[in-house]
């Protein structure tokens, strides 16, 4: 009898989707394990999201302090060991955001759980739970057991569990006085810090050409530029391409980056890891020029050359250019 | 300030043709290349950087295999003031909890006012030691971590968010700090750097020295376990447009041009 608990995370008094996801995981978990279906929201102020919560789960454990109007860690790390350390056996189920990325790892330990993180399906058998995630620069997946352990943590990869409505009855709302309410957080949220716009864009374009890290460390900007120029679109890219200051952050495709749609998409060099497939909305069509063959854009690219770009870029564009005439 | 900075030594996986090992536990890793994980390069650099700025030193410690040892001596032509390489047989296998626990062990009784980690390896794709380290220590800890300040025993940082948000957030030492890529400029390792530190020593702890018990690391003091691993489903996929460069490039400027892709 596995008791599930899932997390929610919310932001500016809105629960985040990764809430509703971690809902949808814990829901078959639940079915799969035999066990009772927990919610658990910390905050400084639950009208409104307990009631939501509790229409798609049994249950909803509720503990208000003020030093969770925003996410803290700290806080939380210490108010979930209080409450999780005789509930065992027990599964802890969370989204893999940016924050309960800064939470997990250290609640494991303060458990004594085991965790995985950043997982993208579970399979139960004889009563056991196992996890499928990610490896190798996200090339492989592989699937991970807990050894038996008694208390699991498992974070999940965002988008790998939609949410549909239970609509089952609404369930119990229970509050819980806090763990943590005589305790000072090592840990302070000041302000939050909105992205740096800029002279482009690249949301709102429909024709985008985006650069990754297989542009080279010292790569000739002006190539890219005349392609994109010659195709009418602007200039995007992945991640490392900001790190290596090549472009502003407001070109950055992905998840930690900008959301765009446009109707082509041209990925040159870029492996297509799912932190910036995941930036890519609408179903444009995708074309990739990458040497690697098996590279993972090309599962979700309809058009591909294998190759190298400093070969195709250049033939490209005068390609382009002879068709326009 | 002192900085203890813990970097992975990992197998070069973003253009490698990678091929399952038999048994079907891991990759083959024999004939790929390893090198310092990239997340781990930006917090060296950025503990070089504090130095420069306010004093103090800086260790770099790792749990890898011999050939690691490279790693950690251009470590220290970066700008690191020592290096420390923990690795015993019994230490192959462990997980990130394993590797938190060794960590942990090294680090307790040296005085410390950060640690920097990366956010993620790019092997296990996990982001959990930085966290697990914090914990087993009893230090606050937070990762994604793109700009970092000091202030009187406190360190003042910028936390990435998704869809380009961040958060300030102001944290008491010692604390650990799991850094985002990007946050500074790696510096170019000069050949003059890098024989100077050529006869530096790199101590080599293992788990006996360390005081550790063999049941605590490796897969016996490991929470998880890889079961199997696999190379993802193809699915459909792209069409591959064949031929040589200049022939490839003709075609894809024709599908294009059918498919609005030139404005
Ligand atoms: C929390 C978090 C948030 C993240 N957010 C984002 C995000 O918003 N956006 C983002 O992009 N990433 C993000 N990432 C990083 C992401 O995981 C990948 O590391 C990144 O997308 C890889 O970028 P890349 O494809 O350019 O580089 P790589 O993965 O290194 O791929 C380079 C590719 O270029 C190919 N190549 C090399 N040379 C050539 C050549 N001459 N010709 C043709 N092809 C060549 C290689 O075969 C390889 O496939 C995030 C990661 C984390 C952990
Ligand atoms: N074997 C190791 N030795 C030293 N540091 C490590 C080791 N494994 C992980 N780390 C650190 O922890 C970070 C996150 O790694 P991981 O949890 O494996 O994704 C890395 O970027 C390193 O800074």
């Amino acid at each position: 009898m596995t008791r599930i608990f899932v997390l929610a995370e919310h932001r500016l008094q809105k629960l985040r989707d990764a809430t509703w996801e971690a809902l949808e995981a814990g829901r078959k978990l639940a079915a799969d394990l035999g066990g009772e279906l927990n919610c658990i929201l910390l905050t400084d102020n639950a009208a409104g999201m307990a009631d939501e919560l509790a229409k798609e789960c049994p249950k909803v454990l509720v503990v208000e302090d003020p030093k969770f109007e925003t996410f803290n860690s700290d806080s939380a790390m210490k108010a979930l060991a209080a409450i999780l350390s005789d509930k065992a056996p027990f599964m802890l189920v969370m989204g893999n955001s940016n924050s309960m990325m800064d939470l997990a790892p250290g609640l494991a330990v303060a458990l004594d759980a085991a965790l995985a993180t950043d997982c993208f399906a579970f399979e139960v058998k004889d009563g056991r739970p196992a996890a499928f995630r990610q490896m190798y620069n996200y090339k492989v997946n592989a699937k991970v057991s807990f050894k038996g352990a008694e208390k699991i943590v498992v974070t999940l990869r965002g988008g790998a569990f939609p949410f549909s409505s239970g609509g089952g009855a609404a369930g119990a709302v229970e509050k819980i006085a806090s763990p943590v309410a005589d305790e000072a957080p090592r840990k302070r949220f000041l302000n939050y810090v909105e992205a740096e716009k800029g002279d482009v864009d690249i949301a709102s374009a429909d024709i985008i050409v985006s650069l990754g890290r297989g542009i080279g460390d010292e790569p000739d900007m002006e190539i890219f530029e005349s392609l994109a120029d010659a195709m009418g679109g602007v200039l995007a890219c992945s991640r490392p391409i900001v790190d290596k200051n090549l472009l502003p952050k407001y070109h950055q495709v992905g998840t930690s980056g900008v959301e765009v749609k446009p109707k082509v998409y041209l990925a040159l060099g870029i492996s297509g890891a799912f932190q910036h497939v995941g930036g890519i909305k609408g179903a444009p069509l995708i074309v990739a020029v990458n040497k690697d063959a098996k590279a993972p854009i090309f599962r979700v690219a309809q058009y591909g050359i294998v190759g190298d770009l400093n070969e195709v870029v250049p033939a490209l564009e005068e390609k382009i250019k002879d068709l326009k005439g | 300030m002192d900085i203890i900075v813990c970097v992975k030594w990992v197998p070069d996986t973003s253009e490698a043709d990678l091929a399952i090992a038999g048994g079907a536990k891991d990759i083959k890793k024999d004939d790929l290349d390893h090198d310092i994980n990239d997340w781990d390069r930006f917090a060296v650099e950025e503990a070089v950087q504090i130095k420069e700025k306010v004093g103090g030193k800086v260790t770099v410690v790792s749990v890898a295999p011999e050939d690691a040892e490279e790693m950690l001596r251009e470590s220290l032509a970066r700008g690191a003031d020592e290096a420390f390489h923990l690795w015993d047989d019994a230490f192959e296998g462990s997980d990130g909890y394993a590797v938190a626990t060794i960590l942990a062990k090294f680090i307790k009784d040296r005085p410390f006012d950060l640690i920097l980690t990366g956010t993620l390896a790019d092997d296990d794709c996990s982001g959990q030691v930085g966290g697990m380290l914090a914990a087993m220590l009893g230090v606050p800890n937070a990762v994604l971590v793109s700009s970092i300040e000091f202030l009187d025993r406190k360190v003042k940082f910028k936390k990435e968010l998704e869809g380009g948000l961040y958060e300030a957030v102001e944290m008491d030492l010692p604390a650990q700090l799991s850094v985002a890529t990007g946050l500074n400029e790696p510096r170019f390792v000069s050949i003059r750097a890098v024989r100077k530190v050529a006869s530096a020593e790199i101590p080599v702890i293992d788990c006996g020295e360390l005081g550790l018990d063999e049941s605590q690391v490796g897969p016996q003091g490991s929470k998880i376990q890889v079961e199997e691993v696999a190379m993802p489903p193809e699915g459909e996929g792209a069409e591959i447009i064949g031929g040589g460069a200049e022939e490839a490039a003709g075609r894809l400027a024709e599908i294009l041009k059918e498919k609005g892709g030139i404005g």
